[in-house]
């Protein structure tokens, strides 16, 4: 690579176009090749998919035929959101506050002040 | 309104390029200046050495001048005060007319910090340049490139890739935007810069001020030798001009998608993206991390931060960290980034024609990115069946301003088809454009590192 570089190097304008032409050419193809494998990706997966349904012995529904406008989809997610929003408001109506399981603590029982039991040590 | 911001835009490069003139005069006294300078501090030194008596019984008055001497005051030069203008005008343009007001902010400030006037050079340890100042370590992270794949993690881990997924050919409108970045690293070459140097300005094309900072950080840091001779540090200006081009897309953008276009072209509508499986969204950023990896192992730091960073997005099993990369983090990273790379512009470095330089070619290499999206796309469209095609606008988000790009193509393409919703399909585009722009960097770093 250095010796490649070193030859190169000769002209800096030369070196230049020579990293431009290859430099861009790497770009697009590296994309190019991300492209052809994101485009084969989703069929794998489905040829996967169906084969595995085709084993278990169901039957492929096919692509669904429902045609929804984006009208109806916006209906629907419109429907969803405030029922979503009014259930949220729903709420038992009890009050949150729970009875402590434990009545007595040495901070506030005064069973220690009468025994002494906390005062003892001093 | 839109001529106002123009004229506000136009106005801050005018005022800018009135000044190279005392950009000039300040490089040929900069020398003088700090020549006088340490002697002037010499000769204060060796006063206290000579006459520690008079030290001693200093008057009120000669305390006084001591003080002044080492204000800002005393210091300002005209470099000084126009990059505090500089500054003055990000931060106007972020608050007033919302222009990433999370990066000029931050740059602005950095902009005032970096360039208050004080004594150099005796060892006051102030200025971002001064070795074991507070700033000098922060922007370490600047030089080191640290900041910029941490960046790229929080971006991966904000970015939903399903428009890409679901319509992998606008991944190659991504590529061709590409082209800016290696005409202008060649018009670089030709206005003198050397090959590092170029390859750094180029970036700029790319219109991802992290990928521009990184590359900036290994190829023009001012410590590189190329040729026996050290490279120019370049850091500052490539990263304030990629991050001001990224704040005017909108008003970059639109003139060249006009001119590129005709009105049949521009209400193209296209066919709405398909419900993209989990299992594809996960394997996405495993397959790219690989590919890329492997075609432009330079590219690692970002495009294998980036690619993490979408796969605790998409696993749905690291909620915890996929929040913290994409909210704390990137904020955090972000006022520090911002910040250093505002200080970074001390008049003293950033004042120079070379800067001006670089901001017509950013300009140049932003333009031909934009337009080479766009022509891409109308290339393609003459192989596309009717009902495939591609609404060219959708080409200019090739440039990786993610979202700035995909917005202002929606915009765009809502004052010709109020209807035609295009901003799913510019984000693919979009975030190919990050991607191509960081293999593009890779590449640029193994050719000329």
């Amino acid at each position: 690579m250095e010796h490649l570089n070193l030859i190169l190097l000769d002209s800096t304008m030369d070196f230049g176009i020579t990293v431009t032409l290859i430099g861009y050419l790497i770009v697009l193809s590296a994309l190019i090749f991300l492209f052809l494998v994101y485009l084969t990706l989703p069929k794998l997966l489905d040829m996967y998919t169906r084969s595995r349904m085709k084993k278990a012995g169901k039957v492929d529904a096919g692509e669904s035929t429902i045609g929804h406008s984006g009208e109806v989809n916006a209906a629907i997610s419109m429907a969803i959101f405030l029922c979503m929003n009014e259930k949220h408001d729903i709420e038992s109506g009890k009050i949150t506050a729970k009875k402590l399981s434990k009545r007595y603590s040495p901070w506030n029982s005064k069973i220690y002040t009468i025994q002494g039991g906390l005062n003892s040590r001093f | 309104m839109a001529i106002r911001k123009l004229l506000t835009v136009i106005g801050a490069i005018a005022i800018i390029a009135l000044v190279s003139s005392s950009f000039k005069l300040y490089e040929k006294t900069t020398d003088v200046e700090q020549t006088s300078q340490v002697e002037n501090s010499v000769g204060v030194s060796s006063d206290m050495g000579h006459d520690e008596e008079s030290v001693t019984g200093m008057s009120g008055m000669g305390g006084v001048m001591k003080f002044y001497e080492y204000s800002g005051f005393n210091n300002v030069t005209a470099g000084h005060l126009v990059m505090i203008l500089v500054g003055l005008i990000f931060i106007f343009l972020a608050i007033k007319y919302d222009y990433e007001p999370l990066l000029l902010i931050p740059i602005g400030i950095g902009i005032l910090i970096g360039n208050i006037p004080f004594m150099e050079g005796v060892g006051l340890k102030l200025g971002i340049y001064e070795e074991g100042s507070v700033m000098n370590y922060l922007y370490y992270g600047v030089t080191a490139g640290i900041y910029p794949p941490l960046i790229f993690l929080g971006i991966g881990a904000m970015t939903d890739f399903s428009s890409l997924i679901s319509n992998p050919k606008l991944m190659l409108l991504g590529a061709a935007a590409q082209i800016g970045i290696f005409l202008t690293f060649l018009g670089a070459i030709f206005l003198g810069f050397n090959p590092p140097e170029a390859g750094a300005i180029g970036i700029i094309g790319g219109a991802d001020g992290p990928t521009a900072i990184f590359l900036s950080s290994k190829l023009a840091n001012g410590i590189n030798l190329y040729n026996g001779e050290t490279v120019l540090n370049l850091i500052g200006p490539i990263a304030i001009a990629a991050y001001s081009y990224m704040a005017l897309v909108p008003v970059i953008q639109p003139p060249i998608m006009r001119l590129l276009t005709n009105k049949n072209e521009r209400v193209i509508r296209m066919k709405p993206p398909r419900v993209v499986p989990k299992l594809e969204k996960i394997m996405f950023p495993i397959i790219g991390l690989l590919l890329t990896g492997f075609i432009s192992p330079s590219s690692l730091p970002l495009l294998g931060m980036l690619f993490f960073g979408n796969l605790l997005k998409e696993s749905g099993r690291t909620k915890r960290l996929a929040d913290t990369a994409r909210n704390p983090m990137i904020d955090i990273v972000t006022i520090l980034l911002g910040l250093t790379v505002g200080a970074s512009t001390q008049a003293t470095v950033f004042l120079k024609g070379t800067s001006l330089m670089i901001f017509g070619l950013g300009a140049a290499s932003f333009i031909i990115a934009t337009a080479g999206g766009i022509l891409f796309a109308k290339f393609m469209n003459v192989f596309l069946k009717d009902g495939e095609k591609i609404n060219p606008l959708v080409g200019a988000a090739g440039v990786s301003a993610v979202p700035d790009s995909a917005r202002v193509v929606q915009h765009e393409g809502l004052k010709y088809d109020p209807t035609n919703h295009l901003l799913m399909h510019a984000m693919a585009p979009n975030v190919s454009g990050v991607i191509g722009s960081a293999v593009a960097a890779g590449i640029l770093l193994s050719f000329l590192a």
